[in-house]
């Protein structure tokens, strides 16, 4: 019988574990179809539970972050009171977003309304899956990552467009089109940027995008390629910031226009969905940005011995993380740094700027492979 | 003692989740022409699209299922939402078809399946092929070894004129929607 397994070192021990375990059973019910299928679903379960706890998990310590940073930026404190500086705030209002009253407003498209929130969330869970976190810590290896990612990057869209249609009201309706039309726009020069280090990597594994990476810092894509390396980097940065809706271009919100865009008759469950959705793709476009830029798991080794066995007996998931959390601190201060742009000054930005550089970058990073320089 | 109804099915697991994709694939079509409100159909036929690339996923096709799911849900269905936001009355009237239209549609979806059924059904190796196929038949170097080769298996040729179609296209789109020098000056003298 065939059953789908979970390839991956953490699924070889677990199938190695069942068998183990299976034979205190009474014999009757052993048999290598049940090992197998159990196998399955321990590791099933093994995965869920490790992309909810990382999406989850990270959404609390990163609205804190946004807190302090944005504080900091200007001259305040913070939450400083509920628990040392303020650490408890985030945890209190995740209770008290978690037990209001749901509700729609009325004449409202219930289905799609509350529809709309879920398929937010599709595709920062199904791109966290994809992202190598550790040599052995990844959820689904698969052979076309970049791809999947670029095409569930679509339901984002869809989510926006929908929960602003079903909300009934204006404000909503205005701010989903104007995100959709943002978001698609975006989408392509971020898809653009994700194949020109497809192109230079040779593969759109995520896991062998970062072993190519594997070295001293000037092994990672971002230095490895002169120039067009760092030029890709920073076009993947503006991209995503506008891919993610998150200020300055964060047109979609754009409170003192919109009273809040497409989210604006959300509140309870469903409006915690959008912001974890937003919190999600926060991280999970940082560590895309870590995993195609800046080497993945590995240390910044800088070729002197002493320093980088040092460097390399930090395990590789803590600096993952370091370098996670290093762009997502750089997303936040861009935020709160640069103001928003006008809609047709970020439109004629992506396609009579952005695009035509992408393009350009493109051939260019054709004509070093092909030189082989 | 363990019951043996699922695990009798020749390959299991794979067994078990096309009929669930199949069946999911059927009442989504099934509700994106039946319900009245035409947004929710359209979010019923992503649905459709979407299982149909699991069903893909299920014969190892990856990269048609990605396509699939990055051309239509992330293309032509957004368009077709933009689309109807933008210009249909939501909400004002549910739209309602007349009895000879639904025998007419009926006819047609019967002919369909008889058509593809004529069609598929004398394909040799229909069910072993997938099974028997190389594991990295399909796998995208492969696919794109084969879809951008110059030798005479490949599709250099056809995928180039598609290329410059879609070029064209995209020039034509542009030059339909700018505005005229005209039209500025126009509005600048307003």
């Amino acid at each position: 019988m065939f059953v789908p397994s979970v390839t991956h070192p953490i699924g070889d021990f677990i199938r190695d574990l069942v068998p183990r375990v299976a034979e205190y059973l009474p014999a009757s019910i052993q048999s290598e179809d049940l090992n197998s299928v159990v196998a399955f679903l321990i590791n099933a379960v093994i995965c869920i539970v490790a992309v909810c706890i990382v999406n989850i998990g990270s959404a609390p310590i990163l609205i804190y972050m946004e807190r302090k940073v944005c504080a900091h930026v200007q001259c305040r404190l913070g939450p400083m009171r509920l628990g040392w500086h303020g650490t408890l705030q985030t945890i209190a209002d995740v209770i008290k977003m978690l037990f209001k009253e749901v509700y729609a407003p009325s004449g409202a498209d219930k289905l799609m309304f509350y529809l709309a929130p879920l398929i937010v969330l599709i595709a920062p869970f199904i791109v966290c899956a994809l992202i190598p976190f550790d040599k052995n810590l990844v959820v689904a290896d698969v052979s076309m990552g970049i791809p999947l990612i670029i095409a569930v990057n679509g339901f984002g869209v869809l989510g926006i467009l929908l929960g602003g249609w079903s909300s009934n009201n204006k404000y909503s309706l205005l701010g989903a089109l104007r995100s959709g039309a943002q978001m698609i726009s975006y989408e392509i020069s971020f898809a653009m940027i994700l194949l020109f280090v497809v192109m230079i990597s040779g593969s759109t594994n995520l896991m062998s995008i970062t072993m190519g990476q594997e070295g001293t810092i000037f092994d990672w894509w971002i230095f490895k390629i002169p120039v067009l390396g760092f030029i890709a980097f920073i076009l993947f940065f503006i991209s995503s910031t506008a891919e993610m809706n998150r200020a300055p271009f964060d047109i979609a919100e754009a409170e003192q226009e919109l009273t809040g865009g497409y989210h604006t008759e959300y509140n309870g469950t469903p409006f915690a969905m959008f912001y974890l959705a937003e919190y999600i793709a926060l991280i999970t476009n940082s560590a895309l940005a870590t995993t195609c830029f800046l080497g993945g798991f590995f240390p910044p080794c800088i070729g002197i011995a002493a320093v980088d066995n040092v460097l390399n007996m930090v395990p590789g998931v803590v600096w993952f993380f370091a370098k996670i959390y290093f762009m997502v601190w750089c997303y936040m201060m861009v935020r709160w740094t640069f103001v928003r742009p006008r809609v047709d000054q970020l439109m004629d930005f992506e396609w009579k700027f952005l695009l035509p550089v992408n393009l350009v970058l493109l051939v260019a990073g054709a004509a070093f492979i092909a030189l082989g320089l | 003692m363990f019951p043996d109804l699922p695990l009798s099915f020749p390959m299991g697991g794979m067994d078990i989740a096309f009929y669930v994709v199949a069946f999911v694939i059927l009442m989504t079509a099934v509700c994106c022409v039946a319900v009245k409100n035409i947004l929710q159909s359209a979010v019923f036929l992503i649905f459709s699209f979407v299982t149909t690339a699991i069903l893909y996923m299920l014969m190892h096709a990856e990269f048609i299922a990605l396509a699939q799911v990055m051309v239509y849900v992330g293309g032509v269905v957004i368009f077709v939402v933009f689309t109807i936001l933008l210009t249909s009355h939501l909400g004002e009237d549910a739209f309602s078809t007349k009895m000879p239209r639904i025998f007419t549609a009926f006819a047609l979806s019967i002919a369909f399946v008889f058509v593809m059924v004529k069609c598929v059904l004398p394909t040799p190796d229909l069910a072993s092929g997938i099974v028997n196929s190389p594991a990295d038949y399909s796998s995208l170097q492969n696919f794109a070894l084969r879809l951008l080769g110059n030798d005479p298996n490949g599709f250099i040729i056809p995928f180039e004129i598609v290329s410059v179609l879609l070029l064209m296209t995209l020039i034509c789109a542009i030059t339909v929607a700018r505005r005229s020098k005209e039209d500025i000056e126009e509005e600048a003298s307003k």
